[in-house]
């Protein structure tokens, strides 16, 4: 008999494990988008698909290892999983996201015994389809958007399936780059598998199996009591998505919050019909991005497992915008997914300050600059996420230049490599100071600017900014944020402002701008800490003139605070409102 | 008679350490001084009557810069950067390392917005210089410089890691403008020739802040130890591993950001060469964290991806200088055991410290320590903790567990023996960390356990981890760290980014070309010296792979044959660490040169004791060591005869530690005093 505390050791290992696999997977990947978004996650589910444990480099894979695990027990048929099996499943209706995001489940045995599953989702650079880099803002069918893996076998007892690793390699533009990807994200999933096996062996069968049912109803237990401690009752909030990606049609979105002692529920039933084009949220996406709040809101430091989850309950109108039927496409499906989080943040903001808030740009701002390189005739693309500015919140003024809420661990790549990896010159990479930023007591913070200026023959860009129509949302009488755009100057064109474009074609000389949002002002902005207002005019973020107009504070020109005037000032001011 | 002195300044202690030419040792030691560092080192000096006429060299280590940084008490800087990234330092790598938190705060830039001004100038990716720096831009921000009463400038270009001529023209210009008042310059490119413009960045600012400070420091130590007569070389600590002379200190002070633990790894390193061990872990064990490093071949370790204040799920600020990679978590004899909400048992991080300290020392502390646990299993002597100094009360130990024990429904014995474990399993989880999961076995390495509680946690690591051998230093716990600042070498590092794939027709002649940069970039620290050594390195990759593999380089002109090995050595590495090998290229990040002069160590001489064991037994104890109460012999450390096995189980005391031999083990003296721990 195994006493608790060899369990609570054995929990520990099992989480470290996922971690391993996690660390493992990063080190080795030759997509930048997982060596610098991590863009991925590596876990440890139970023999049914249940999560265990979850190493995560980005929030928003919080609902999607457990329900592809649980996805491929059903397509393959609980007799055909062998030791040594791999498989490899995509599908974004049942169980996953965009195409570029790849599962890979791994069976962990212990001579006989199926012990658990560990699998890893992560995103491959190219999966085929129709724009290089395969996601794209202009599709209107899943087809166009890659390979897609229905839950098949890529390795079996430990041998690779030939004719399947043929076909990817035939049917991608970047063969060297996915299958040095499949590589490492197999090696990976067998570090998990390995340790898990190892604990096994150690403490026997029986004990992991009870470590990983007490660490689950743990999970459960630590969430009913946070749960207990958020406003209880109906909240909700709506919004609109800028566009449906094609047309310039905006697309409604609304969430009914219901808390209560034992039940967390997400109903985003009201929210509008399924876009024609790529901004679709699959069922999964939807899930993962209301997770991820609930998991803010609730215990944002603890190991993630299926307790967690078991109090709430997501709901999503199939056909609508967060439940797509085939053959939507979804590649750029983060766009409406930080939406379902979004909602909810703002349906609950005003209750727990302590924990959220205002608004922030939102949008992963994706932007893929790609071509042949002039130097060595081989295929490049940079892929990128962009940091923004994000809200104000009690007690403290937003964050300037961080990656949005679907990001994480996200590192944007340093000017000096990609001027080496790219045939791109870097002319500038600075905060947004121009657009500003949402005013209030506790300001937002500054989006960034961005300039690329193309040095090679020929290239094209695709990208995909949200929150440009619709900026972030102020709260408690703070002002709204500013939009996301990118701007391309061509020699003898008129400028071209924008948030969406695919595979535009630029040459030599020509230049992206790239500039994200301020975030959402907190509170009265005639309120503002005067001291504060000065730092912002000595650092250069706002003019005495601004000063004065949005805060209410007057500046002398040797740059101090005339607390008098400002005090007239801002009684009128406050009055007046 | 000439000394070799080592000072080394700890959080709590000023520790001494010397050695005369025929290898007498001396120490002493006070209490740190924090108004005032200089203050211990000559009290210091001066408790250990040494005469500083016959110091012949004096090796120093100090928390000054950690200190002054994490205080924010370093100077006020101002920075330069090119025109269209000022705000660096804001934006960081825009990560959110705390990816649950929706109100995550980045780390505060250390300098405001208002003193960072940019210069229109540029340098390409090739090394190309696109723009020049222009005089007039210069005494423009040298206005503002002094307008603002800036006493130290960083200076931080794009792509100065190719070129650094911009970078150089602008400090000669700027010295040139600023003669004559005390303001500091330091860029990037005399730090680091990495690439990475934000870790450059905030590498050559955090190097601008504690320079001021430094330079001070050093003339007022030099000062004072030359009015005392004391005219030999001066050398201090570098987090390199290494020690280097005071103007290169002066220079690049950031370089000696992280010596504090270093040494306790050099000695780990210098004691296994005296044994003839390849491979070993050093595992420091204090009261409130424990600390680790992995030496494999008796080749210390670095790394440049550090990072001042980082932590779980903070980022922290990038220091690009190496620094020998220790990891450390938040478990120590002062660790407190806890209940979490759900019910599991945990212990740390936080810590009862010094002050109340455990529930035994009876100073007030009112929660169950690790230091507690071992009591009430009997492994810590109630009345010789510290030699006697504090008397431990068990029964207060015992009161403090019972909720535990209550909680779980078992004795409070049991609950003892689990917070042990538990804790235990932290320290193995840090271990598995540099080991296992680097591909490493643990089962090749030996485990040096040094500090308070070191040798205790040692017993249950090498358990889990199946370590075969065990050591326990000769030197006390509280004098290992100043024995590795005496026997370090001169070391200084060079490296250099140099992107290019092992399959290009001149990747020999890039190598070889920058080897010879690297060369005569340390010439002038080594033409006057003799004993000296070079080790190269290169870290690989897969062509496409972003992070690295470091691996050995023979020598630094390298032929067809080399690059074969080196490439094995690479594949080798690679399978071992990750599991799988790919069919690309292989392709070149950065050339390493580590420079290490050595230094004359003294000889240490077997010292073999005679006698008989059983008069080392001072009592016999009740202890637990897993199922019930077992009377065990407990000996006093400095009685027991040398190469006399002792059977497991046992308790080995001394003043400063305590040593456990666990069932499955037994344990000697060796001839030169260390404790070896071995399984029957």
């Amino acid at each position: 008999m195994i006493d608790d505390f060899t369990l609570d050791i054995i929990e520990n290992s099992l989480i470290a494990a996922a971690e391993e696999s996690f660390i493992s997977f990063g080190r080795t990947s030759k997509s930048p988008v997982i060596y610098e978004v991590l863009d991925y996650a590596a876990g440890i589910t139970d023999y049914k698909g249940r999560l265990v444990a979850q190493a995560n480099g980005v929030p928003g894979f919080l609902g999607t290892l457990d329900l592809a695990v649980q996805e491929c027990i059903k397509k393959i048929g609980e007799d055909r999983i062998y030791p040594n099996d791999i498989y490899i499943i995509n599908v974004p209706y049942t169980s996953g996201t965009h195409l570029n995001d790849v599962t890979l489940v791994m069976p962990i045995f212990v001579e006989k015994t199926l012990v658990g599953f560990s699998s890893i989702k992560g995103h491959w650079s190219e999966v085929g389809g129709m724009h290089f880099g395969s996601w794209t803002s202009d599709s209107t069918e899943i087809y166009q958007e890659g390979l897609i893996f229905p839950g098949i076998k890529l390795f079996e007892r430990g041998k690779p399936n030939k004719a399947l690793i043929e076909l990817i390699k035939a049917n991608v533009r970047t063969p060297d780059m996915t299958m040095g990807d499949m590589e490492a994200h197999a090696a990976a999933l067998r570090v998990a598998s390995r340790r898990v096996v190892e604990l096994c062996k150690k403490y026997g069968v029986n004990a992991i199996l009870d470590s990983i049912e007490r660490l689950m109803s743990k999970g459960e237990k630590l969430i009913r009591l946070k749960l207990k401690e958020l406003p209880h009752g109906t909240f909700y909030a709506e919004d609109m998505i800028d566009d449906d990606g094609i047309s310039d049609n905006p697309i409604d979105v609304k969430a009914k919050i219901e808390i209560s002692d034992d039940k967390f529920v997400v109903d985003l039933t009201e929210s509008g019909d399924q876009a024609k084009g790529s901004i679709n949220s699959p069922l999964c996406a939807t899930i993962s991005a209301a997770r991820t709040i609930f998991k803010a809101i609730t215990d944002p430091h603890g190991p993630a497992n299926d307790g967690n989850f078991r109090v709430m309950d997501v709901k999503a109108r199939p056909g609508s915008i967060f439940n797509p039927l085939p053959p939507a496409p979804t590649s750029t499906y983060w766009e409406s997914m930080a939406f379902v989080t979004d909602l909810v943040w703002k349906a609950l903001a005003p209750y727990i300050p302590d924990k959220l808030s205002a608004g922030h740009f939102l949008s992963v701002c994706a932007t893929i600059v790609g071509g042949i390189d002039d130097r060595n005739k081989l295929p490049f693309a940079i892929v990128e996420p962009q940091p923004g500015g994000w809200g104000g919140a009690l007690g403290k003024d937003g964050e300037s230049a961080l990656v949005c809420s679907g990001d994480g661990e996200t590192y944007i790549m340093s000017n000096e490599v990609i001027e080496v990896r790219y045939p791109i010159i870097v002319d500038q990479y600075t905060l947004n100071i121009n657009d500003g930023c949402g005013k209030g007591e506790y300001r937002g913070g500054f989006g960034i600017v961005k300039d690329y200026r193309i040095n090679n023959s020929n290239a094209i860009f695709t990208a995909s900014f949200g929150r440009s129509k619709y900026p972030c949302w102020g709260m408690d009488s703070g002002s709204n944020g500013t939009p996301n755009y990118f701007i391309i100057y061509q020699k003898g064109k008129e400028p071209l402002k924008a948030r969406k474009v695919a595979a535009f074609p630029l040459s030599k000389g020509d230049l992206i701008r790239i500039v994200t949002g301020g975030g959402g002002g907190y509170g009265n902005p005639y309120k503002r800490d005067p001291e504060r207002v000065l730092s912002d005019v000595i650092d250069g973020y706002i003019s005495k003139e601004q000063a004065l107009k949005d805060y209410g504070v007057v500046i002398t020109n040797d740059l101090k605070v005339d607390y008098e005037q400002t005090k007239k000032i801002r009684e009128k001011l406050l009055n007046g409102i | 008679m000439a000394y070799r002195v080592a000072i080394d300044i700890g959080g709590a202690f000023t520790d001494l350490f010397a050695i005369d030419n025929e290898g007498n040792t001396f120490w002493s030691k006070v209490l740190t001084t924090p108004h005032d560092l200089i203050e211990g080192v000559l009290e210091v000096f001066k408790n250990s009557k040494i005469d500083p006429q016959k110091t012949s060299q004096i090796l120093h280590g100090q928390t000054l810069v950690i200190n002054a940084i994490i205080q924010r008490k370093g100077a006020k800087v101002g920075l330069i950067t090119t025109k269209g990234f000022k705000d660096l330092l804001i934006i960081q790598r825009a990560n959110r390392r705390d990816i649950f938190n929706l109100k995550y705060k980045k780390p505060e830039p250390l300098i405001p917005r208002y003193r960072i001004w940019e210069v229109d100038e540029r340098t390409d990716a090739e090394g190309r210089i696109i723009r020049h720096v222009k005089k007039e831009d210069v005494k423009a921000i040298c206005d503002n410089i002094i307008r603002e009463g800036v006493d130290s400038v960083a200076i931080c270009f794009i792509n100065s890691y190719v070129n650094a001529y911009n970078e150089k023209e602008i400090k000669n210009i700027l010295q040139e403008v600023i003669n004559g008042t005390k303001i500091k310059i330091s860029i990037s490119s005399e730090i680091t020739k990495q690439w990475g413009e934000y870790e450059r960045t905030s590498t050559v600012v955090l190097n601008a802040i504690v320079m001021p400070l430094m330079s001070n420091y050093i003339s007022r130590l030099k000062y004072m130890m030359n009015e005392l007569g004391f005219s030999g070389s001066f050398l201090m600590m570098l987090s390199n591993g290494g020690v280097a002379k005071l103007d290169y200190v002066e220079h690049v002070p950031i370089a000696t950001i992280e010596s504090g633990p270093v040494a306790g790894v050099i000695a780990g390193v210098e004691l296994a060469k005296l044994l003839d061990e390849k491979n070993v872990i050093v595992l420091d064990g204090g009261s409130t964290t424990t600390k680790a490093s992995l030496i494999e071949n008796l080749k210390i370790r670095t790394t440049t991806n550090y990072s001042i204040e980082r932590s779980e799920f903070f980022p922290g600020y990038p220091v690009k200088v190496p620094v020998v990679d220790i990891v450390e978590i938040g478990n120590g004899g002062g660790s407190i055991a806890w209940i979490d909400e759900v019910g599991s048992l945990r212990v740390g991080p936080v810590s009862a410290g010094a002050d109340p300290g455990p529930a035994c020392y009876n100073r007030g502390g009112d929660k169950p320590t690790l230091t507690d646990a071992y009591l009430i299993l009997g492994y810590l002597n109630p009345n010789y903790f510290l030699g006697g100094k504090i008397k431990l009360n068990a029964e207060l130990s015992r009161n403090v567990t019972k909720y535990i024990a209550d909680f779980y429904n078992v004795s409070i014995e049991e609950a003892a023996l689990a917070i042990v474990k538990i804790a235990n399993d932290n320290a193995a989880q840090l271990l598995r960390l540099i080991s296992v999961q680097r591909g490493f076995d643990p089962r090749d390495f030996t485990l040096i356990a040094h500090g308070g509680s070191g040798p205790m946690l040692s017993a249950f690591i090498a358990e889990e981890l199946e370590i075969p051998k065990i050591l326990i230093p000769f030197i006390p716990p509280g004098n290992f760290s100043a024995w590795g600042l005496l026997m370090s070498d001169l070391r200084y590092d060079f490296s250099k980014t140099n992107i290019k794939r092992f399959d290009e027709k001149d990747i020999i002649d890039t190598i070889n070309k920058g080897y010879q940069e690297l060369l005569s970039e340390a010439k002038q620290l080594y033409m006057d010296e003799t004993n000296i050594d070079f080790d190269y390195s290169m870290d690989l990759r897969y062509y496409g792979q972003e992070h690295t593999v470091r691996v050995e380089v023979m020598k630094e002109n390298i032929d067809d044959d080399e690059l074969l090995q080196i490439e094995k050595r690479f594949k080798d590495r690679h399978l071992k660490e990750y599991g799988f090998n790919l069919d690309s290229p292989i392709e070149l990040v950065n050339l390493n040169m580590t420079l290490i002069i050595k230094s004359n160590k003294p000889q240490i001489k077997p010292v073999i004791k005679n006698g008989n064991l059983d008069k080392a037994i001072k009592e016999q104890r009740n202890v637990y060591w897993g199922k019930d109460f077992y009377l065990t012999n407990i000996y006093q450390r400095e009685s027991i005869p040398s190469l006399k096995e002792i059977e497991g189980p046992a308790i080995i005391e001394e003043p400063t530690t305590t040593i456990l031999i666990r069932e499955e083990y037994k344990g000697y003296v060796d001839k030169f005093g260390n404790f070896v721990i071995k399984r029957k």
